[in-house]
């Protein structure tokens, strides 16, 4: 690459963005330099703020004519270091586009700039009893476009679904300025499906920069339990009874013995601390079936062992138990000084089983892992608890997280259900998937880049060329006639 | 290995009216895979075939050197019923699979016409659907993972077989609707939902539109989950289905409510006995007719397409009839032609009107070549072809699969 002159870049840049939201100081790109992979720290040349579409293509644009990678950014909160700056590129920050620019409630759709905090697209349509399903533990401040980029899911994807799932149509600018529209906003639109294609694959094939996103109506009734158990083998046995009764919970979350600890320690929930393991249910749908449905789980769950179950009084406590849930990866830092997070996917009915695998793997590296997780679905989110000031210790928590994602591979799951793979994980990619399968997805990344310009280095576990497109092209009937361009 | 081949001239076999030159039917993926890795070392042309319900669909294909036949595919790969998933080769009907499910109380929540013919990768390749689609989403909802086998033989996986699941690009949602021009599907994996321990199907008729959309918003406005929600186009007016699904106190008491909030709205509610297919009726008027047409559009806009696109297209064919599914945004006429011309005529002002709304007007049915030059199967391309164009020329880069079939000439 040629040397790029960061006063030229600059200049442009500033052009396109104003000059108080292109920022080259090193110290004001501190703020930049990592996501929620706090550990990993990569400056990047610039960071732009863009406002609009336009000023996005424009920045991109001079990326493109100055050769400069680009990585894009929402709230930063990502756990997998896919917002990680590329030295040397251009960091494009999504956060200023945060306006709401439509609700069309009878048609359950709301269009969203991608800086839109997650929860707020919620609380924009509550007073009309509606709401945005995923819910990333982050969601009140991680933003609609990282959403998207990571295909993020939270506690109640396991039965609404992830982000992918509820997003119909986007704007994305493609590397080189084009601005292309993807999806139909309210119905099902022709040709491939691009926003599947989009949704989830972490900052390698454009910026999105508007979003139209399906809003659910809430239910008539939600029922939340609590229920704790000697050990995660009976809290993994409910779970699976459950399910066997037929009942789809909304969201089944499990929390071991010192998740509960970090969490009890950090928050307001008074939950007893000499137990194995807890679940956090909530059931919800029409009032009479949830009535049925709650009381059979709950019953369930006692012969299932529970020791004890707890329903909570109001609304305000309901929250409570939720917010401790929600809090848990920030509590972690009442029982340890570090900790590091995995996302591995297992099938549910192993839960039992992997937990104990994941406990002797941090034995044998001497150190503590803590479970929180979406039982429901198996996406374990082990968190490997750590000090690093003792030397090697950081490098054995890595290890050992390296080893929970071949544990969730050898049981058939998945290195990671929400957090996406981004730089973390890049690694493991080759243990998941075949050399051919990699191959296969760069397809889709070359379709959109294809000069890779965004995001390098993640996802793939080795840099992939792109290539050339053997085979003539030749235009149909309808492109010829005018009734549509090839742009 | 064992290949079922065999010379066709022309008609018979072929795909939309070009000839098939030969078929293959293998028994396993290996055989599968063998054949596209011939058919790619000689250049030839590939279309698939499964249980051939939806072989009007598209453009003529340029050329069918070799016809893949997938029914003697039809394994269950992995069922986990702890787990609500199973993973099946594409061959396999939707009835036999639903057949395997149900001693486990679970189903494949997908309810598309034919299912005892349809095969599953046929159905991911047309990305078909039902009424039950309101409740348990479209099959870009419920598919988990997928294998190909590419245009060169070589077979290749994406998702997995765990529900949540964000690793690596979504070859799952692509392999959706692409009508196998990116490769065949060899295998699909799915969420499972259970067995409804209890259903109702309730009905009202002597709707017009206006009042269809009406009861739309009241099931969404008073909480209701229903399962499907259906309005039948008769001579002038609406006949509308609901069907509850679930546990027994739940589907009783929507049921009763649905009944009140009928009679608030001037109905009167009947519950006809069979709760299944025959009793939502959506198939029999789905798979009539020679000239089929599905269109999608915002479910508010549900009195203009009334208005603008189901009634002129009434007028100017034989027999019409037309079911929606009003909460989906999703409806499908059938009819007889009578007269090409002033068909085709109406069918353009119907589409320019659904387009107007940011909807589309497909022809579902294209076997009458002279029908679909006049109209055009999918109409104008979208914006982004582009990069549709981009994602053939990367998977399939001489463009040998289901050639030419798919939108836009792909």
């Amino acid at each position: 690459m040629e040397t790029v002159s960061l006063d030229a870049v600059a200049r442009e840049l500033a052009a396109a963005v104003g000059a108080r939201h292109c920022i080259t100081e090193p110290a004001d790109l501190r703020t930049y330099e990592s996501d929620g992979l706090a550990g990993v720290r990569v400056r990047p040349l610039v960071a732009v703020l863009p406002a609009s579409t336009e000023e996005v293509a424009a920045c991109l644009r001079v990326a493109r004519a100055h050769g400069l990678p680009v990585v894009p950014r929402g709230s930063g909160t990502g756990l997998s270091g896919g917002a990680l700056p590329v030295e040397g590129g251009l960091l494009v920050v999504l956060s200023r586009m945060n306006r709401i620019l439509a609700v069309d409630l009878e048609n359950r759709r709301v269009r969203v700039q991608p800086g839109v905090i997650n929860l707020d697209v919620s609380k924009a349509i509550a007073p009309h009893g509606y709401y945005y399903a995923p819910d990333p533990s982050s969601q009140s401040i991680c933003s609609i476009g990282g959403n998207i980029a990571e295909n993020s899911g939270g506690a109640h994807c396991l039965k609404y679904g992830f982000t992918v799932n509820h997003v119909v149509a986007l704007t994305v600018v493609l590397a080189d300025g084009e601005v292309v529209e993807l999806g139909a906003p309210a119905s099902d639109p022709l040709g491939y499906d691009l926003v599947g294609a989009v949704v989830g694959s972490e900052g390698l094939v454009g910026i999105v920069t508007e979003a139209v996103v399906r809003v659910l109506r809430v239910p008539e009734l939600t029922r939340t339990f609590f229920a704790t158990f000697p050990s995660t083998d009976e809290a993994g046995a409910c779970v699976s009874a459950i399910v066997a009764a037929g009942i789809v919970p909304a969201a089944v979350e499990m929390m071991d013995a010192l998740a509960m600890e970090a969490i009890v320690k950090a928050t307001g929930v008074v939950w007893p601390l000499d137990v194995g393991a807890s679940l956090l249910m909530d059931v919800d749908g029409t009032r009479a079936e949830v009535e049925q449905t709650a009381s059979a789980a709950v019953a369930i769950a006692r012969r299932a062992g529970a020791l004890e179950v707890r329903m909570p009084e109001d609304d305000a406590e309901r929250a409570l138990m939720w917010k401790g849930r929600k809090s848990a990866f920030a509590a972690m830092g009442r029982i340890s000084p570090n900790y590091y997070v995995q996302d591995g996917v297992i099938p549910r009915s192993e839960i039992g089983d992997v937990l104990r695998e994941i406990a002797e793997a941090g034995a044998r590296e001497g150190l503590r892992v803590a479970n929180v997780f979406h039982a429901g679905d198996g996406n374990l989110h082990p968190l490997v608890l750590f000090d690093a000031r003792v030397p090697g210790e950081e490098r054995r928590a890595e290890a050992v997280a390296g080893e929970i994602l071949r544990i969730c591979i050898r049981h058939g799951g998945s290195i990671t259900g929400e957090h996406g793979v981004g730089s973390d994980k890049a690694a493991y990619m080759g243990e998941l998937f075949g050399d051919a399968d990699l191959e296969t997805m760069n397809f889709v990344r070359c379709a959109f880049d294809p000069e890779r310009s965004f995001n390098p280095g993640k996802v793939f576990p080795t840099p992939r060329l792109c290539g050339d497109v053997p085979g003539p092209y030749r235009a149909h009937a309808t492109e010829t006639s005018g009734a549509a361009g090839r742009g | 290995m064992k290949l079922v081949v065999r010379d066709v001239r022309a008609g018979g076999d072929g795909v939309l009216g070009t000839p098939a030159h030969a078929i293959v039917a293998p028994e396993t993926l290996d055989e599968a895979a063998a054949a596209l890795r011939g058919a790619a070392e000689r250049g030839q042309s590939v279309a698939f075939l499964g249980g051939g319900t939806e072989l009007g669909l598209g453009y003529p294909p340029r050329r069918v050197d070799l016809l893949l036949k997938t029914t003697r595919l039809a394994r269950i790969v992995e069922h986990a019923p702890f787990d609500l998933v199973v993973e099946v080769e594409a061959g396999i009907t939707l009835s036999m699979l639903q057949r395997a499910l149900e001693p486990h109380g679970q189903r494949l929540a997908l309810d598309p016409p034919h299912p005892e013919l349809a095969t599953v990768g046929g159905l991911v390749a047309t990305n078909a659907f039902g009424p039950r689609r309101m409740r348990y989403g479209g099959l870009r909802d419920l598919i988990v993972g997928v294998s190909l086998l590419r245009a060169d033989g070589v077979r290749v996986r994406g998702g997995g077989k765990v529900v949540k699941n964000v690793a690596g690009f979504d070859l799952p949602k692509l392999a959706v609707g692409s009508l196998g021009t990116l490769g065949m599907i060899a295998t699909a994996t799915f969420r499972l939902h259970p067995l409804p321990e209890s259903a109702t199907l309730l009905r009202v008729g002597g709707c017009d539109a206006a009042q269809v959309r009406r009861i739309a918003r009241e099931l969404l406005a008073r909480q209701f989950e229903p399962a499907a929600f259906t309005a039948e186009r008769t001579d002038g007016g609406y006949a509308c289905a609901v069907l509850f699904e679930g546990f027994a106190q739940g589907v009783d008491d929507q049921a009763e409510r649905f009944e009140r909030l009928a009679a608030d709205l001037g109905f009167a509610t009947e519950r006809p006995d069979d709760p299944g297919a025959a009793g939502l009726r959506d198939e029999a008027i789905r798979t009539r007719g020679d000239v089929r047409v599905r269109c999608s559009a915002p479910p508010a806009a549900f009195d203009l397409v009334e208005r603008d696109v189901l009634a002129p297209l009434a007028s100017a064919l034989d027999e019409a009839a037309a079911v929606c599914y009003p909460a989906v945004g999703a409806a499908f006429l059938s009819a007889y032609l009578r007269d090409a011309e002033r068909a085709a005529a109406a069918f353009a002002r119907a589409r320019a009107a659904v387009e107007a709304l940011g909807g589309n007007l497909v022809l579902l049915d294209a076997r009458d070549r002279d029908f679909a030059r006049r109209v055009d199967v999918y109409g104008a391309v979208p914006g982004s072809f582009a990069l549709m164009r981009n994602l053939k020329d990367r998977f399939d880069p001489s463009h040998r699969l289901n050639a030419g079939r798919f939108i836009g000439g792909l």
